[in-house]
């Protein structure tokens, strides 16, 4: 089974630090998000049980030639980066990825997590399989392949939904389909000698659209302090209770 | 002059890292309480290859370079001391074998060491001496094709495991210490209940007691007569994983420090906002970053020495300015967090422990002076 995983480039999340209520951005590494690592290593685990190959595709800035390598060592076969700069909006990026998918041969499945770590917009999968009419499934927990074709599990609100997917198809998934594998010494340092080929937009044969979606601001929300006040120790266990905090941990 | 890390480099700090927060950091009050490390983090480490980060491809070692052992090794000790200790005293018997042995005792040792099956060990120190080889009293007397092996090793980390020993005993032809490879577990062998250390948990320091243990001579390590030379390795080489456990713990206080007086307040605020605190944050700073480009540099010195003797003298330099910090580091985050750092309930009781290890082990500071002091007046 030949797998794409796409995964988006951001900044390490645990080294951003906020500054007059901005974030700091200068000199921040750079890696993959959470659940995108989860979508490789269901590839990964795919690839292992049925044979194939898994290609990490991203489109980004040009650092994604280094940042690529953490997929590379986790299990991803190959590489192919579609480079440019500035922030891409998901429309933008999802006919990036899309161009990029249709250049390559006999693409069995297409792996997103079910949002990025910085954004969370939760659409490029969508937009993807619309662009390449494919039939998508969404929030998958648990995927295994039977046959030629896809058994799928949807983790909902209040149930589970098992579906059957037929391939070529697109496939997003939630952060606690597996645990995403630490990579071991020799698998990094081989990671650097796997193949991986760059594009610009020119080689897609499309024209980038404008940005439809501005991002004007990303922050936590201000919360104001409760002010709960108590007159016993019953009623601060009882207000405890109610936050959620059950005890010494 | 670039001091920037590869991304390779980076990736090998950050799954050190996520391995100690993931596995390792679940399990760190019941090392401390049981003074024993898990066989799954010990399988763990094996599995990313820790067990032979250094060590050359064609004996199944990673051949990673001992920058990116140092980067790993302050990563998992910054959460735990004790698998961090094995490793390191695994590296120095397993590094001493890699440089000194025979193609035939590599390939006899080397394989699965490398790969976490078996653990090696480094035996020098006595219950007389723990410097001075001419102090040695371990006998081995050549018996035909064999050495037969008496005496008591103290202090010797990983010595409950199986796997090499690389051991000083005074050869009976030449009389002069002489380096030999001893399958641990052996007819002979023996080892103490270990020693109830201050810090450092799960790192076991044993006595070996030597009963006419058999050894090959085909495992004499180098020369019969010429262990010197190996003795000196060992020292020195020993540093690089003490070394990192030492800016590991460092850095565990600086953490601490800095998450106890952003929370911790006082008259409605965080001691943060004091200048007192501020002051000793500052100076656990400073104390980190200099502890931690030494620590780096040494790793990257290790990787082509000019001469043992040299490397010798900047890894007793390091070692100095290294385990110095952190006590110094660890004494700065207690006083934040005052009278709470005395409870064990805090995080920083354990690291304050763990800090007094580092300045005492694989030689004591003053020593490590004059070994500094000797190659600066007399050459």
């Amino acid at each position: 089974m030949n797998i794409v995983v796409a995964m988006k480039q951001i900044p390490d999340l645990q080294q951003i630090r906020i500054r007059n209520r901005q974030p700091v951005l200068d000199d921040v590494p750079l890696t993959f998000g959470n659940i995108d690592k989860n979508a490789l290593e269901a590839a990964v685990q795919l690839k292992e049980a049925a044979g194939g190959q898994v290609i990490v595709l991203c489109a980004g800035s040009a650092e994604l030639e280094d940042t690529v390598k953490e997929a590379l060592a986790a299990g991803a076969d190959e590489a192919r980066l579609v480079i440019c700069e500035g922030e891409l909006e998901s429309s933008q990026s999802a006919r990036l990825i899309a161009a990029a998918v249709k250049q390559m041969e006999a693409v069995d499945l297409i792996l997103f997590g079910e949002g990025s770590g910085d954004n969370y917009s939760s659409q490029v999968s969508s937009r993807v399989a619309q662009i390449l009419g494919l039939p998508q499934v969404a929030y998958a927990n648990n995927i295994q392949a039977e046959g030629g074709a896809l058994r799928v599990t949807r983790s909902l609100e209040d149930c589970e939904e098992i579906l059957e997917l037929q391939l070529p198809a697109v496939v997003s998934v939630t952060a606690d389909i597996n645990e995403a594998r630490i990579p071991s010494v020799t698998q990094i340092l081989k990671a650097g000698r796997k193949p991986k080929e760059t594009l610009d937009i020119g080689q897609l044969g499309i024209a980038l659209p404008a940005a439809g979606v501005e991002t004007l601001s990303n922050l936590a929300p201000e919360t104001e302090r409760k002010q709960v006040v108590v007159k016993t120790v019953a009623d601060l266990v009882k207000a405890l209770e109610t936050e959620g905090f059950g005890g010494r941990g | 002059m670039d001091f920037t890390l590869t991304k390779e480099q980076l990736l090998i700090q950050k799954m050190a890292r996520d391995f100690a927060q993931q596995a390792i950091k679940p399990v760190v009050e019941q090392i401390e309480k049981e003074n024993a490390v898990p066989a799954e983090i010990l399988q763990g480490l094996a599995e990313l290859d820790l067990f032979g980060l250094a060590m050359p491809e064609q004996y199944g070692g990673a051949n990673a370079g001992y920058e990116s052992y140092v980067l790993a090794m302050e990563q998992i000790a910054r959460v735990c001391t004790g698998p961090a200790m094995i490793i390191s005293a695994h590296s120095l018997g397993l590094g001493a074998i890699s440089n000194f042995g025979s193609d035939e005792q590599k390939a006899q040792y080397m394989p699965k060491s490398c790969k976490g099956e078996h653990i090696a060990s480094f035996a020098f120190t006595e219950p007389g001496t723990g410097s001075d080889p001419k102090q040695l009293t371990t006998s081995a007397v050549k018996d035909g094709d064999y050495y037969v092996i008496n005496g008591t090793k103290r202090f010797i980390s990983n010595a409950s495991y199986p796997g090499p020993l690389v051991l000083f005993a005074i050869e009976s032809e030449s009389g002069k210490p002489t380096a030999f490879i001893v399958d641990k577990l052996c007819p002979g062998y023996s080892v103490s209940q270990p020693w109830d250390k201050l810090g450092w948990h799960g790192g076991d320091l044993v006595d070996i007691y030597l009963k006419d243990v058999k050894v090959p001579a085909a495992n004499v390590l180098g020369q019969a007569g010429d262990g010197y030379p190996i003795l000196q390795y060992g020292i020195a080489y020993g540093k690089i994983g003490m070394n990192s456990v030492a800016l590991g713990t460092t850095l565990a206080a600086y953490e601490e420090a800095v998450h106890y007086a952003k929370e911790k307040t006082h008259r409605g605020q965080p001691i943060a906002k004091f200048q007192a605190i501020q002051l000793k944050i500052a100076e656990i700073a400073m104390l980190y970053e200099s502890s931690r480009w030494m620590a780096y540099r040494l790793g990257f010195l290790a990787n082509k020495p000019k001469s043992y003797r040299d490397f010798a003298k900047e890894a007793a330099l390091s070692k100095v300015v290294v385990g110095r910090n952190a006590m110094e580091a660890a004494r700065h985050a207690m006083d934040i967090h005052g009278s709470y750092g005395l409870m064990n309930d805090y995080e920083i009781a354990r690291i304050y422990r763990d800090a007094a290890m580092g300045p005492q082990v694989e030689g004591v500071l003053d020593m490590q002076k004059i070994i500094v002091a000797g190659d600066i007046l007399f050459g």
